[in-house]
């Protein structure tokens, strides 16, 4: 696996504050967001629930306007969803109408993109996530892990330049998650994507990140971002070394101070 | 019995564990046989020797007789023609309103804050109350029955496709937005297939209401039909034929509905098969 190249600013988030109003009265969100993720790499957020962080991801993505800040997508400011960015949900979020194949070929589709060679490109992502001979099932015959391949190769299928993942194996039981952790390693390596992962898991920001950005309860606000420099490739068996503990208890004590604001 | 003969049949039935499904569905189809020959018999029966008065009551062989004599004339086949075209173009057109117009309703919020209070109040209204002005309006052929079939099947297809499509799971329609997708392609890539179940359920209670609609519509005023044959049967106190009316009515919507069914299940299997 090549090194990311750190000189390269993939995306870069400025400024970003976040408000809803409800019944008359304004919560502030995420409160002046500022960081930058370089190509190729692998970041994740963590922070406690609340803090924001799903709402910063779907803000990047497109899905919801900030209300103040900008961010740059490969020094071009984002507008609303577009095909650099491809994003995996953290709900079962697989159309239980269409088959393994006709999820994936989804986003194709939508962008006006069909025929051979769009069949020919789901086809190759669903063997890069492992489902290959399951193109012509439904969501509902395949497990919860399964179903997080297809989500995963429904969002690499339109080529985007950056995956942003809303705690996507959230709802998966310890065992599968683990493998999916791994599947996630391996399927981002071989498609080479800048990643935007958020998590609420620490020890699988630890296991999976380049460097792990821990946000404050709300509003939202970065604590700190941590590099993680444990050798790659990582297996299940970097989580009983000594360095591996001594960043999670870091990230945990942030978090939890936090937590008790 | 040898013991390897009673080995043998425990074999065998574990050979048939994996059909379970097919023996209760034969299970299934006994009871309804047992259900149809019981019902069967006791109208024969009390048409016998219990309500032997011919001006209020037929039994079964009467009905059949009836049947028969009406067949051999035409007058049946006429009747059974006229009663099915009528429900058939009725909803046909209902189907195809019904659906374009619960889209609209269902994916436009003005449209629906617009139409919505209209529709509900359709829908509730007793609409072969106005059977008798669509006659007037259309004549006593099939256009006027057609119209009735029309009013009674649209709100069920229309409300419930507009239901279907307004409760289109948010995240299905986040997933197509998170591709850049138009307000069009939301509505013909998510919310039409997630409404299918409701469009069909919609056509299911739909089906009901346009074989009454056809009945009531031939009672004020038809050449033909089955409506047109209880009333007229009813007139001259032929109550076999009456009877015989009736029967054809709630079978046709006994095999209706089981079309529904066979459809649903190949349309909308996915939802089918979840709910399970």
């Amino acid at each position: 696996m090549p090194a990311p190249d750190r000189s390269v600013d993939e995306l870069s988030v400025q400024h970003i504050g976040k408000e809803f109003a409800t019944r008359g009265a304004t919560i502030r969100v995420l409160d002046d967001v500022t960081f930058s993720v370089a190509r190729g790499e692998f970041f994740v957020i963590v922070g406690p629930s609340g803090c924001g962080k799903s709402t910063l991801l779907r803000i990047i993505q497109g899905l919801e306007p900030a209300s103040d800040g900008v961010i740059m997508l490969a020094g071009r400011p984002i507008g609303g969803p577009s095909a650099d960015r491809g994003f995996v949900f953290q709900q079962d979020s697989l159309y239980p109408w269409r088959t393994v194949l006709q999820n994936v070929v989804l986003g194709l589709e939508i962008m006006g993109k069909t025929g051979t060679a769009a069949t020919e490109r789901a086809m190759s992502l669903i063997e890069l996530v492992g489902l290959k001979g399951f193109e012509k099932h439904y969501p509902r015959e395949l497990s919860g892990g399964m179903r997080q391949r297809v989500n995963l190769a429904r969002a690499l299928a339109i080529d985007p330049e950056m995956l942003l993942m809303d705690e996507p194996f959230a709802a998966l039981d310890a065992l599968t998650r683990e493998t999916m952790q791994q599947e996630l390693l391996r399927i981002a390596a071989a498609a080479s994507k800048t990643v935007l992962f958020i998590t609420h898991q620490i020890d699988e920001a630890v296991l999976l990140a380049d460097r792990v950005m821990v946000m404050s309860a709300r509003p939202g606000r970065v604590l700190e971002t941590i590099p993680i420099e444990l050798p790659r490739p990582r297996s299940l068996a970097v989580k009983r070394s000594q360095e591996f503990q001594a960043l999670v208890d870091r990230i945990w004590n942030l978090v939890s101070e936090t937590e008790q604001v | 019995m040898t013991l390897s003969m009673q080995h043998a049949m425990q074999e065998r039935k574990k050979a048939r564990a994996p059909k379970v499904l097919a023996w209760f569905a034969q299970r299934k189809t006994r009871r309804s046989i047992i259900s149809v020959l019981v019902i069967v018999a006791a109208w024969e029966l009390v048409g016998r020797f219990v309500l032997t008065n011919p001006l209020f009551f037929a039994p079964l062989s009467a009905v059949v007789e009836a049947g028969i004599r009406l067949w051999q004339s035409g007058e049946l086949q006429k009747d059974i023609i006229a009663s099915f075209s009528a429900v058939a173009y009725g909803m046909i057109l209902a189907i195809v309103a019904g659906i374009i117009i619960g889209v609209l309703s269902g994916a436009s919020r003005a449209f629906r804050e617009y139409t919505d209070s209209f529709f509900t109040a359709l829908y509730a209204t007793p609409l072969v109350a106005v059977a008798p002005i669509l006659i007037l309006w259309f004549g006593i052929g099939i256009a006027s029955k057609i119209a009735v079939v029309f009013l009674m099947a649209v709100f069920p297809i229309l409300i419930s496709t507009a239901a279907g499509i307004s409760n289109t799971e948010p995240t299905f329609i986040e997933v197509a937005r998170s591709f850049g997708a138009t307000r069009l392609q939301i509505i013909r890539k998510v919310m039409i297939p997630a409404a299918v179940p409701f469009v069909i359920t919609g056509i299911r209670l739909a089906i009901g209401r346009a074989i009454v609609g056809v009945v009531v519509g031939e009672l004020f005023g038809a050449r033909a039909g089955l409506g047109f044959l209880i009333f007229t049967s009813g007139q001259t106190f032929d109550v076999p034929a009456l009877f015989l009316g009736v029967l054809l009515l709630a079978l046709a919507g006994v095999v209706l509905t089981g079309a529904m069914k066979w459809i649903e299940a190949r349309v909308a299997g996915w939802r089918h098969v979840e709910m399970d």
